[in-house]
């Protein structure tokens, strides 16, 4: 009311009203949507801002712009640090073999993250076997096949056209009867519209019953990730996310959306195509970044 | 779904113009919103889903429904009109012999395309060949040539080879005896600066007829930036949007012919070689807005 709003003014404060903030959030939602976090998560991470700001006090020195914006960092770096887990950690204490599912839509990275996973064990004193559930997609025995020889690695791999559960499940035993700590199973890209080939995906959960499931999309998606990520969260629960082609984006808000309706963290980016270009995922960089306060 | 309920609100929105043959400024603006919403979800870039509200805004205000049409009806038409202004025709595929190159960023579904364009102008009668001059990828090769033999249509590619210039000339020559040429290249992204001089040089041995910038329908707002950044070096003629058989609205693609000043020539809908549409700007505009058939409702306005 107006006596509260005097008595702040005379303190110094200002209280911050609803029409206040209409400017800057309507600015930030554009904001966000140009850095492709989804509409929905948009709106209610705002709403949060909103619910929180309404009635709250100001100095006079600031302005409800700049408030808003401090508000949103907190609310973006709550919903990216959703989960966070010590990997390494989490791997290197499990009872080997430890078996990592990797799945996701079309064409986003996952052979290719496996590979870099391949990698990035091996430097942390890990052995690891591929084993390729892509049984479907022309060409894909032959690219993960290159993969496994350039990093010196065993693949496990079926004629196309076969059980991609039971490739998966070779690779386990294989793993099993030669000590080797870490099974990385591919999948063949699927849409999540494609309840054919969902299902497939809930069999190879059910019948593999891997470790972790790491769910592989790209930083240059928009507003679907939303979509694809809750299904295949659905479908084979998820541990996490990895973010590929962080290279060729400088927004990456899909880290937002991801991680909001899953529940679940980014776990590692993708920052190219070479085996090493995989990096931790780090939620306060990314708050930044999508911010624009990197550098 | 999310994108189901937009395009419900916006209908909701619409249906509550029903009977009116005048339009408040209110309504306009409630209106407006709503498109600015459908299109915002469907990845159509901020700033052009601005420009293009604020044209539909500014015709819904001014211009007179036509006698006897409601005011609901008038602003459908507004809106189709300027998607269609847009978007404009699907891009000119003559049937005659040509030669066409794909390009875009990784895993975008540039050499699915490439073998589903090939099945697509054999059904049409000519003799197609698929050149694939990726080196980088690992089976890239065995995928082109799978495809190939699955949409029966002749392949060319050297996995022995290390320079992508050198396979699109031979390619080319060896292929002599087919009517169009389709050339694969590998993914690149707007800001791999080897790549994109890479491509320029493959570009300027193959000189093809027309380019075209292969997107996935799924793809965000850098949608802009990577149209801009491939029509500079190698010059986009056309756009093809893959994966729309998901969710995924495709209203990056719009960007992209909004940026190019091109045209959208196929649509990818699955996996297997037959899976390609030619574009029609109709259906696809429905899609982004989730609405139904709106040139109809604007024919009869
Ligand atoms: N620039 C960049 N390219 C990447 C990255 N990760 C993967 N790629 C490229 O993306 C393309 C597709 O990668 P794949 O690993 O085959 O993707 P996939 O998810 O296994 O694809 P499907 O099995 O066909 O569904 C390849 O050209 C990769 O080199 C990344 O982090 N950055
Ligand atoms: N569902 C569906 N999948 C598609 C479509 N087009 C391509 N794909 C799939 O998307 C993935 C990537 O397709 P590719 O043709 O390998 O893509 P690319 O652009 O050649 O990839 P790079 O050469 O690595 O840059 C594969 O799994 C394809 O099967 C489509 O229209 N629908
Ligand atoms: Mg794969
Ligand atoms: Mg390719």
């Amino acid at each position: 009311g107006r006596l509260k709003r005097a008595a702040a003014f005379a303190t110094g404060k200002i209280i911050i009203e609803e029409e206040d903030l209409e400017d800057p959030l309507w600015e930030l939602e554009m904001a966000l949507l140009e850095s492709d976090v989804e509409m929905t998560v948009a709106e209610e991470i705002l709403q949060t801002i909103r619910d929180k700001m309404i009635g709250e006090t100001r100095a006079q020195v600031d302005t409800t712009g700049e408030l808003v914006s401090e508000a949103l960092h907190d609310a973006l770096y709550d919903v990216i640090s959703v989960g966070q887990f010590d990997f390494d950690q989490r791997v290197r204490e499990a009872e080997k073999p430890v078996t990592i599912i990797f799945t996701g839509v079309n064409g986003v990275g996952k052979t290719t993250s496996i590979a870099k996973m391949a990698r990035y064990f091996e430097e942390r004193g890990l052995s690891t076997i591929l084993a390729n559930g892509d049984t479907y997609r022309a060409g894909a025995n032959e690219q993960i096949q290159k993969h496994a020889d350039n990093l010196d690695k065993k693949l496990i791999s079926h004629e196309q056209g076969g059980d991609p559960a039971a490739v998966l499940y070779d690779g386990v035993e294989f793993a099993e009867a030669h000590d080797i700590d870490v099974v990385l199973g591919d999948t063949a890209g699927r849409l999540h519209t494609s309840n054919d080939l969902m299902a497939q995906l809930e069999k190879i959960d059910r019948v593999v019953d891997p470790d972790m499931t790491l769910f592989v999309d790209e930083a240059v998606a928009g507003q679907d990730a939303v979509q694809r990520s809750k299904k295949f969260n659905d479908a084979a629960e998820i541990d996490g996310t990895i973010l590929t082609k962080a290279d060729a984006d400088s927004n990456g808000g899909a880290a937002i959306s991801i991680a909001y309706v899953t529940g679940k963290p980014i776990l590692f980016l993708g920052v190219g195509q070479d085996y090493d270009d995989i990096e931790r995922f780090d939620p306060e960089r990314m708050v930044n970044r999508l911010l624009g306060e990197e550098e | 779904m999310v994108l189901d309920n937009l395009g419900s609100s916006l209908r909701g929105s619409l249906d509550k113009l029903q009977g009116k043959s005048r339009l408040s400024e209110e309504d306009v603006e409630e209106i407006v919103k709503e498109i600015q919403r459908s299109l915002l979800s469907a990845d159509v870039d901020v700033s052009l889903v601005m420009d293009l509200s604020s044209s539909i805004k500014e015709r819904a205000t001014e211009e007179e429904p036509p006698g006897g049409t409601s005011a609901r009806d008038h602003v459908l038409k507004i809106v189709y009109e300027e998607l269609v202004g847009l978007i404009g025709e699907s891009t000119e595929i003559p049937l005659e012999p040509q030669t066409i190159m794909l390009a875009g960023l990784q895993g975008s579904g540039k050499t699915t395309t490439a073998a589903k364009m090939a099945w697509w102008f054999s059904k049409k009668g000519l003799r197609p060949a698929v050149v694939q001059t990726d080196t980088f990828r690992p089976g890239a090769y065995d995928q082109a040539k799978q495809m190939c033999e699955r949409a029966e249509v002749d392949f060319y590619g050297d996995p022995d080879e290390e320079d992508p210039v050198k396979i699109a000339r031979e390619g080319l020559e060896e292929t002599d005896d087919a009517d169009v040429h389709i050339v694969d290249t590998a993914g690149r992204h707007a800001l791999e600066d080897s790549l994109i001089d890479e491509i320029e040089d493959i570009e300027s041995v193959v000189n093809p007829d027309l380019s075209l910038l292969v997107l996935d329908a799924a793809i965000g707002q850098g949608a802009k930036e990577q149209a801009r950044e491939f029509d500079d070096s190698i010059g986009i003629g056309g756009v093809v949007i893959t994966k729309l058989d998901g969710t995924a609205k495709g209203g990056g693609a719009l960007t992209a012919v909004n940026e190019t000043d091109s045209s959208i020539a196929f649509l990818g809908t699955g996996e297997t070689v037959q899976d390609i549409e030619r574009f029609e700007p109709n259906g696809f505009i429905s899609r982004l807005l989730g609405m139904g058939d709106l040139k109809q409702l604007s024919e009869r306005v």
